[in-house]
């Protein structure tokens, strides 16, 4: 564990923390801008954040500790993954430490505190919500992992530094199937596991509907923030994971300034392009009903099913 | 020193069951946990001593029996199984002395105790066919005592003590005869002959004897479709005794199956491992589907054994895959997993089980639609049913996750290969355990989240008090353990080297390689380091904390009302229960489960439009029992009642039946 | 064009077809199922258009247009018509759900490439090597003509069926014979208009094509 490592995982961290919210503004903007409003500027979730964190904390009574810490772990576990994930460079100091195996248990973590938060209140939204998130965390899982037993076949590993390693020498592999299978059940899963339609709607406020913001539905103030700004960062991982995985090209492979400003440039880019596509397509695609979300989910697994068979077979 | 230690732990053993015969009842109670704890401790520095040196122990007790003496042979396969069974004993035997104050301190089940826990320990360290089937008859006896031990004011305790008898001695029934073919084959009952002989054994008969104990020991795990007993008994015993079953015992089951089909048989074709890893993959759907739906806590716990059994055997029949197409090194990082989880099982189930037990004597039940609120009254039961739940979550940074990643590993890195079936099991497999894993999150959210968190459900869960100190120091202890297991996993490499290497059908070399902090695997380019995670996520809690709540602000918490949708006053009928927690998952599962259902409205008597009261009744039979075990049964009741007939009591009916054996014998052995 | 660039478009388009028989047993409204059949007798075609294109095989070539036309317009067109005349219900009816099909169809994936291997060792062709994808498309267009309700979706599964032997074709033979290619599937074409005469004829005699009720026809 070098130096530059550390710090390479340090940036890393900083740098997506600061750009989670922004992103998330600037889809709010697309989607305001396609349905004819003007939307609020891009910053407005910074500011947001700013806002909730200077009130003071409120808790409800009958909650516990876990409702105190859930946002703590949320975020943190969101943070450690968005230090393993290789944004800028693959020679962050975190990478040997986990795999894209630990990254998912990772924010299972997460989601499990939160629903426990959820269920801590002892309201009916917040069990409901908790019930429900658990639900599209549990099934999700299968096709993360066969998705990641998908990459991992090619490359002989399931560490993020050694497949886009194994993606930068072999140009010709972003396009074969077995990538592009695996490539859109993850983005299956993102759109799952951070609450966008059509699993769930984020701006919602009606609450039958919602999964997220019902099992959230008791924190305020700066425990609002945290849970807030981890569901920003963990949109950011998952479209990194999409982006970097699949088209690594402008990654740095040292840990010099330069080659890391080229590598922040390119994955804003990306991060860009990514973050456009879901919010375009949010506004034609409307929200299904949460008993056919496994019949998507079930898709997402074939098509991660898929990947597995034709990378073995195919190559 | 192994000798020593193992001969402490028989003398502790022997002292506790006395003490447990002679001593009054209170202080009974304390003398028996002492030692029980004693012996468990000794037995576990016997195993710690083989598995850190390189040296196996053997004695010979040539006379012990009338018709074959006892062999003792303890290499690094035995201990790592005693040392699972001295993880859960020694907090289990200081937790029973509170637990039994005030309930189960009967001189049966005081004697059964140690008994039970010294058979444990002892079933791995046989050497022999005979001394491994006294063992572990008497291993079965003193657990069936113990599933008694509740028997007069709990009718369940029966049926469950029923089922266990008839299942535990079906499985030694095919035991016996696995080994016993085994021991005519080589002429000798010790394992050393028995391994020397296995070699002369037809395929035939080598795959026959496997699937005998596959059937035996498979009972003994737990494992579909032989689990029946196993969601019964664990939940009626006291529960250091559940601790100790479900921790312990039950991996047993797995030691039996390795020793005897890739030790003494040394291993066989490919489909033997197929077997194993297909019974695995049924277990770990089945039994997480059920421990999801269960809402009593111990049932779901024993539930969740099953899974977790059905995990092991899928790293033991990924194993016995990956061996005969020569990739070794590949099986004995799956073998290595298998074990790790055998390891961590003990300490995370016994911990939930020990924890359950607290709930139990502190409430008064089980229904987990009738708990609630507990972690303000039951701090230190909360905190460490905490850490089992994340653990057996397989949530880093916690131990199971470590494990978990193992068996991972070793799936995935299975292909390209040249078996077809390699090929199409391992995305199968890797899909069941990603499922097993996301279900068993949900499932242990539900159970911690209802049983400890927001308002009680009864007034019960509302009187609850803190359970007593002794059980806290069990409790404890075994987190204590979670954490050093998830926390310094690499102090486990050097040990399961030696197991692989003691396995030698199955597996050769160094799975696990350690570099400083990282786990690295022999022959896969992958690396963890579950401590620098635990410190990352630590730091990182840190540095949010610091910048967020620093102000005077945050420091001070005003306590409000939850949002109560407009109205007033809340109360725990509005709380989601453990049912409708899992009820957007039972619906998914719907087809596979088939839950039968029964909702009864009572409207008012003036007007149908006001509803007075609702049911909701929901029962998931097990698909298993209903298929198999009810028409096997109806058969044999039909076979009693004809033997009834031909025994109606005449004593004239009896002497002409002898009269026709004698005739019968004198005709053909004429 | 280069070896490279050829197994990469072939495996493409092979995949295509592949997760176009997917999509059908995944998707719900009926005129979206043909668009998704439509895509697949496109897909078949490029993969014909690929080898044709790599082997320098003009005749391959013409079929692949040829396939194009045929299976990716006009048979979905016809299909379209009879969905869109029959004005009951847009929906798909299945006798097992949607996950459980899918899943169905991932094991049937399975057991194609498991039964296949043998077949795969003897040549190490790029072509050979995507021969399980036509069987696993066979292997589901009959999935789907037992599982659905309805005729039209038959005739769907049908054609599936039919694209799933053709690619096998394509694959395994490099090429067929123009003449086999034409006469099989005038058979389809012939298969068409006589299913297309008989769902009309019953539709108009008893309203409508759900087979569960036309089995009481049978007394």
């Amino acid at each position: 564990m070098s130096p530059t490592g550390i710090a390479v995982a340090v940036l890393q961290v900083i740098l997506t923390i600061a750009v989670a919210p922004l992103l998330v503004g600037m889809m709010r903007v697309i989607r305001a801008r396609l349905e004819g409003r003007v939307g609020a500027p891009i910053r407005q979730p910074w500011r947001d954040l700013r806002k909730l964190l200077r009130k003071q904390r409120m808790v409800s009574q009958n909650t516990g500790v876990v409702f105190s810490i859930a946002p703590l772990v949320l975020l943190a576990s969101a943070a450690l993954v968005a230090g393993i994930v290789p944004f800028l460079s693959t020679t962050s100091a975190l990478d040997q430490v986990g795999d894209l195996f630990a990254i998912v248990y990772l924010l299972l973590l997460g989601t499990v505190f939160l629903s426990l938060a959820g269920l801590d209140a002892g309201t009916a939204f917040g069990g409901m919500g908790s019930s429900r998130e658990m639900t599209i965390a549990a099934i999700a899982e299968p096709t993360l992992l066969v998705a990641i037993f998908a990459l991992s076949v090619s490359t002989g590993s399931s560490n993020l530094g050694a497949i886009v390693a194994d993606t930068l020498a072999n140009p010709s592999k972003a396009a074969s199937p077995a990538s592009m299978l695996a490539f859109s059940a993850l983005a299956v899963v993102t759109i799952a596991e951070t609450g966008r339609i059509p699993v769930d709607n984020p701006s919602t406020h009606l609450e039958l509907t919602m999964i997220h913001e019902a099992m959230i539905l008791e924190y305020s103030g700066p425990d609002l923030a945290l849970v807030e700004l981890a569901a920003h960062l963990r949109l950011v991982v998952f479209l990194g994971l999409l982006a970097n995985l699949f088209f690594p090209w402008g990654i740095a492979t040292t840990a010099q300034p330069l080659h890391l400003l080229a590598a922040a440039g390119a994955v804003t880019v990306k991060l860009i392009v990514l973050a456009a596509v879901i919010a375009a397509a949010e506004v034609f695609i409307a929200k299904v009903r949460l008993f056919r979300v496994p019949e998507l989910l079930a898709a997402s697994f074939v098509l991660a099913f898929l990947a597995v068979t034709v990378s073995f077979f195919l190559v | 020193m192994v000798g020593a230690a193992l001969a402490v732990a028989a003398v502790a053993a022997a002292a506790a069951m006395i003490a447990g015969a002679v001593l009054p009842a209170r202080s009974r109670v304390v003398w028996v946990g002492v030692c029980t704890a004693l012996c468990a401790t000794a037995g576990g520095a016997a195993a710690t001593a083989v598995l850190t040196g390189s040296s196996t122990f053997q004695a010979n007790f040539p006379n012990l029996f009338p018709l074959g003496g006892v062999r003792i042979e303890f290499d690094a396969l035995s201990a790592i199984f005693s040392l699972a069974t001295a993880i859960v004993a020694v907090p289990a035997a200081i937790y029973g002395i509170g637990y039994s104050a005030h309930g189960p301190s009967s001189r049966t089940v005081q004697i059964a105790w140690p008994l039970l826990v010294w058979s444990v320990m002892m079933v791995p360290a046989a050497g022999s066919v005979t001394g491994l089937i006294a063992f572990w008859e008497l291993m079965a006896l003193s657990s069936l005592v113990l599933v008694l031990a509740e028997h007069h004011h709990n009718v369940e305790a029966r049926s469950a003590a029923q089922w266990y008898a008839a299942m535990t001695h079906l499985s030694l029934l095919a035991i016996v005869l696995a080994l016993v073919v085994l021991a005519h084959q080589a002429g000798g009952d010790s394992f050393t002959a028995v391994r020397a002989g296995a070699g002369d054994l037809s395929p035939a008969t080598a795959s026959v004897v496997f699937l005998l104990s596959l059937v035996g020991f498979g009972a003994k795990a737990g494992v579909v479709p032989l689990h029946v007993w196993l969601p019964r008994a664990h939940p009626e015993a006291p529960s250091h005794v559940s601790a100790m079953m479900s921790g312990a015992m039950v991996a047993l089951g797995v030691y039996g199956l390795v020793r005897v089909g890739w030790d003494l048989l040394g291993g066989g074709p490919t489909w033997w491992g197929a077997v194993v890893l297909a019974i695995g993959l049924a277990s770990a759907m089945f039994g997480i589907l059920h421990a999801l739906l269960s809402s009593d806590l111990k049932r779901l716990l024993a539930y969740s054994t099953t899974e977790n059994m059905g995990l092991v055997f899928i790293g033991v029949g990924a194993a016995g895959m990956f061996a005969p197409s020569g990739n070794r090194s590949l099986a004995s990082v799956a073998l290595a997993a298998s074990m790790l989880l055998v390891i961590n099982h003990a300490a995370f189930k016994g911990l939930l089980f020990l924890g359950a037990g607290s709930i139990l004597s502190a409430t008064g039940t089980r229904d987990l639609d009738r708990l609630g609120g507990l972690a303000r009254r039951m701090p230190v039961t909360a905190a460490t049913f905490a850490i089992g739940s994340l653990a057996i979550a397989a949530l880093p940074p916690l131990n199971g996750f470590v494990s978990e990643w193992l068996l991972l590993q070793s799936l995935v890195h299975s292909l390209p290969s040249n078996a077809a079936v390699v090929a199409v099991a391992m995305p199968v497999a890797v899909a069941v355990v990603a499922l097993t894993g996301g279900l068993a999150a949900a499932t242990f959210v539900k159970a911690f989240g209802t049983t400890f968190l927001a308002m009680p459900r009864s007034v019960e869960a509302g009187q609850a008090h803190e359970s007593p100190r002794t059980m806290q120091v069990g409790l404890v202890a075994l987190s204590g353990v979670c954490v050093a297991l998830a926390l310094a996993p690499t102090a486990l490499t050097s040990p399961l080297r030696r197991v692989s290497a003691a396995v030698g059908g199955l597996a050769d070399g160094a799975p696990i390689r350690t570099n400083g902090v990282y786990l690295q695997l022999s022959g896969i380019q992958a690396g963890l380091s579950p401590l620098l995670l635990a410190t990352g996520l630590a730091v990182l809690m840190i540095a949010v904390l610091a910048v967020v709540r620093r102000g005077r602000l945050h420091r001070t918490v005003r306590d409000i009302p939850a949002w109560g949708c407009g109205r007033t006053v809340q109360t725990a009928r509005m709380e989601y229960t453990a049912t409708s927690f899992a009820e957007p998952l039972q619906r998914v599962f719907d087809d596979v489960l088939h839950p039968e259902i029964d909702i009864d409205v009572d409207h008012h008597v003036e007007s149908r439009h006001y509803v007075q009261a609702i049911r909701y009744r929901m029962k998931i039979r097990d698909g298993f029992e209903h298929r198999l075990y009810l028409p096997l049964l109806a058969v044999a009741r039909r076979w009693g009642d004809g033997a009834r007939r031909i025994q109606n009591g005449s004593i004239h009916r009896y002497l002409a039946y002898s009269l026709i054996t004698l005739i019968t014998v004198l005709v053909v052995s004429r | 064009m280069s070896t490279t660039r050829f197994v990469q478009l072939l495996d493409l388009a092979a995949g295509l077809v592949l997760v176009t028989s997917f999509a059908a047993l995944w998707l719900r409204r009926l005129v979206t199922v043909t668009w998704v059949i439509a895509l697949q007798g496109v897909a078949l075609a490029a993969v014909a258009l690929v080898i044709g294109a790599y082997e320098h095989e003009t005749e391959l070539v013409l079929i692949a247009l040829m396939v194009g036309v045929l299976r990716g317009v006009v048979l979905p067109g016809l299909i379209l018509r009879a969905v869109r005349a029959g004005d009951e219900h847009r929906e798909v009816e299945s006798l097992i759900n949607v996950p459980a099909a899918l899943l169905a169809a991932s094991g049937l994936t399975l057991v194609a490439y498991a039964t296949t291997r043998d077949v795969v060792a003897l040549s190490s062709t790029p072509q050979v090597r995507a021969l399980p994808l036509g069987i696993a498309v066979m292997l589901i267009g009959m999935l789907l003509i037992v599982t659905r309700r309805k005729a039209v979706l038959q005739i769907m599964g049908v054609l599936m069926l039919d694209n799933g032997i053709a690619l096998v074709m394509f694959l395994g033979t490099s090429g067929v014979p123009l003449a086999v290619e034409l006469g099989i599937a005038s058979d389809v074409l012939l298969a068409m208009f006589i299913l297309q005469v008989l769902t009309t004829r019953i539709r108009t005699k008893f309203g409508g094509t759900d087979l569960d009720q036309l089995r009481e026809l049978r007394d």
